[in-house]
């Protein structure tokens, strides 16, 4: 496990700010949602479309009353520019089906720089 | 359409029709005119039923049915076999059964299975009572081997509820016929929840069964340059089917309903694959359209959902393929169909013969019989 210098945390001024970097070969991306940092390979696992560089948005669930579309969690998933197959920024993990997940990656903040492990 | 020795009749043997313990048709029909069930309209009704026996046109007056060329019209091979009126009771029933080896049916209706193209809504109504009046009368309780399904009108959920409550505790009523051609709006919208709550309080599954006759309700546009009634045939059951499967998927009637049962029948099944595989990618695809759901559209379809195998189509080049379609969906979903006597019926070696050599026999045993058994509680 190695540290790899992403950006300063300046450049994340706002929750959905993200930065895309090329680790060794493979491209990286550090989302802040929440006032956190994630980082997710920008890889999509259906077709090996550029994940990253979609879209961020909350998602549709059904109200209290089962009917009504309440939107929430704004900015929490990723949606892929080529099917629009999405993933939550900060497991991963598709909230349609949770047999698919992107590779996610620890991120550490020091000194108001933002890193990668792996 | 198959001949000696593949009936349970014929030679026998280890992988024969003879070794199957229990061979079903999940979807059978009467062949009930207006003459058969007017009789049992509800004397409430007397002023529907004088006003439908004015009629010189019934079947554009009361039914609003059009077809591009008369249905049918040139299946004249036999005075046996016809697909309104004929031999509508149970004994011709029983004797078609007993000729190719079958020892349930599950009955649905024909020509009120157009039941949506009934504008009247308080005409569709008193139809449908007097349907379910002639089958309580004619079929349930006649013999065992007959099971039927209780007819509803889409149009008024309310009553189509008390019809399920007013008829599933009789022995021979084993589900809830909804008649989908021409079922506006489709199956999926809410309005249809008072069916499917009276269906899952009583556990019987809800059958959706398309017609032609009925098509210009739902697909309208395309229907006016239909130019032949086997164009429109062709078509229109997969159609119907896909389109409606999709809209119950969708709008998420099986999250709601989690104990009910859904059967589609009459469209073969070589559309099921395909749709469930659109229909998953499309979940995944535009999620946010579909927030009722939280696994696959095939997964629910795994879990609630039957598919009826008649018209198998033509499969003799290769019945194997048969085979892999029903391991593609998922043996468990698929129930043999016969259709009776309808004129693209399939008989039982129809089916088993292009399967026995794909399929092993348990799996086998599950299509032709027990899986409907279990399904309609026979």
């Amino acid at each position: 496990m190695t540290r790899h210098h992403v950006a300063g945390t300046d450049a994340f001024e706002s929750d959905g700010d993200r930065v895309n970097v090329d680790v060794r070969g493979r491209e990286v991306t550090v989302f802040r949602y929440d006032g956190d940092y994630h980082a997710l390979l920008n890889y999509c696992v259906h077709q090996g479309g550029p994940l990253c560089e979609g879209s961020l948005t909350g998602r549709n669930t059904l109200g209290d009353d089962g009917w009504e579309w309440v939107y929430e969690d704004d900015r929490k998933y990723v949606n892929c520019p080529w099917h629009g197959w999405r993933f939550d920024v900060t497991t991963g993990v598709s909230p349609d089906d949770e047999r698919y997940a992107v590779p996610t990656f620890d991120v550490a903040v020091e000194d108001g720089e933002v890193y990668v492990e792996l | 359409m198959s001949t000696e020795g593949t009936t349970r009749s014929g030679t026998g043997g280890p992988g024969s029709l003879d070794d199957l313990e229990l061979l079903v048709d999940a979807d059978s029909h009467v062949t009930e005119s207006l003459d058969d069930i007017l009789p049992y309209m509800d004397d409430r009704h007397r002023g529907i039923r004088e006003m439908i026996e004015l009629s010189d046109m019934p079947m554009s007056d009361v039914f609003s049915i059009t077809a591009p060329t008369p249905i049918f019209a040139y299946n004249n091979q036999s005075d046996d076999v016809e697909v309104f009126g004929g031999e509508a009771g149970p004994a011709g029933k029983l004797e078609m059964m007993d000729e190719h080896g079958i020892d349930y049916s599950v009955i649905n209706p024909t020509l009120t299975a157009v039941l949506n193209t009934v504008n009247n809504t308080r005409v569709a109504v008193a139809l449908a009572r007097a349907y379910n009046g002639y089958m309580l009368d004619n079929f349930v309780d006649a013999d065992e081997r007959l099971k039927v399904t209780v007819m509803v009108p889409p149009q008024k959920p309310s009553i189509a509820a008390e019809e399920i409550d007013r008829h599933a505790g009789e022995r021979d009523v084993v589900g809830v016929f909804v008649p989908t051609a021409g079922l506006v709006p489709p199956p999926g919208h809410e309005m249809y929840d008072p069916i499917y709550e009276a269906a899952e309080d009583h556990d019987l599954p809800v059958v959706f069964h398309s017609n032609t006759g009925a098509v210009h309700r739902a697909f309208p546009v395309v229907h006016n340059w239909t130019e032949s009634y086997a164009l429109e045939h062709a078509l229109m059951h997969p159609f119907t089917h896909m389109w409606y499967l999709a809209s119950m998927v969708f709008e998420g009637v099986p999250v709601k309903f989690p104990d009910l049962d859904f059967v589609f029948s009459e469209a073969g099944i070589g559309y099921v694959p395909y749709t469930l595989w659109r229909l998953d990618d499309h979940y995944l695809e535009m999620p946010h359209d579909v927030p009722a759901l939280e696994q696959l559209p095939s997964e629910y379809v795994r879990e609630q959902f039957h598919f009826s195998t008649q018209p198998l189509g033509h499969t003799a080049r290769n019945g194997a393929n048969i085979a892999r379609m029903i391991e593609m969906i998922g043996p468990e979903l698929v129930m043999y169909a016969a259709d009776m006597p309808h004129p693209d019926f399939d008989l039982p070696g129809e089916l088993f013969d292009r399967i026995r050599g794909g399929l092993d026999g348990e799996t086998t045993a599950g299509v032709m019989g027990d899986t409907a058994a279990e399904v309609f509680g026979i």
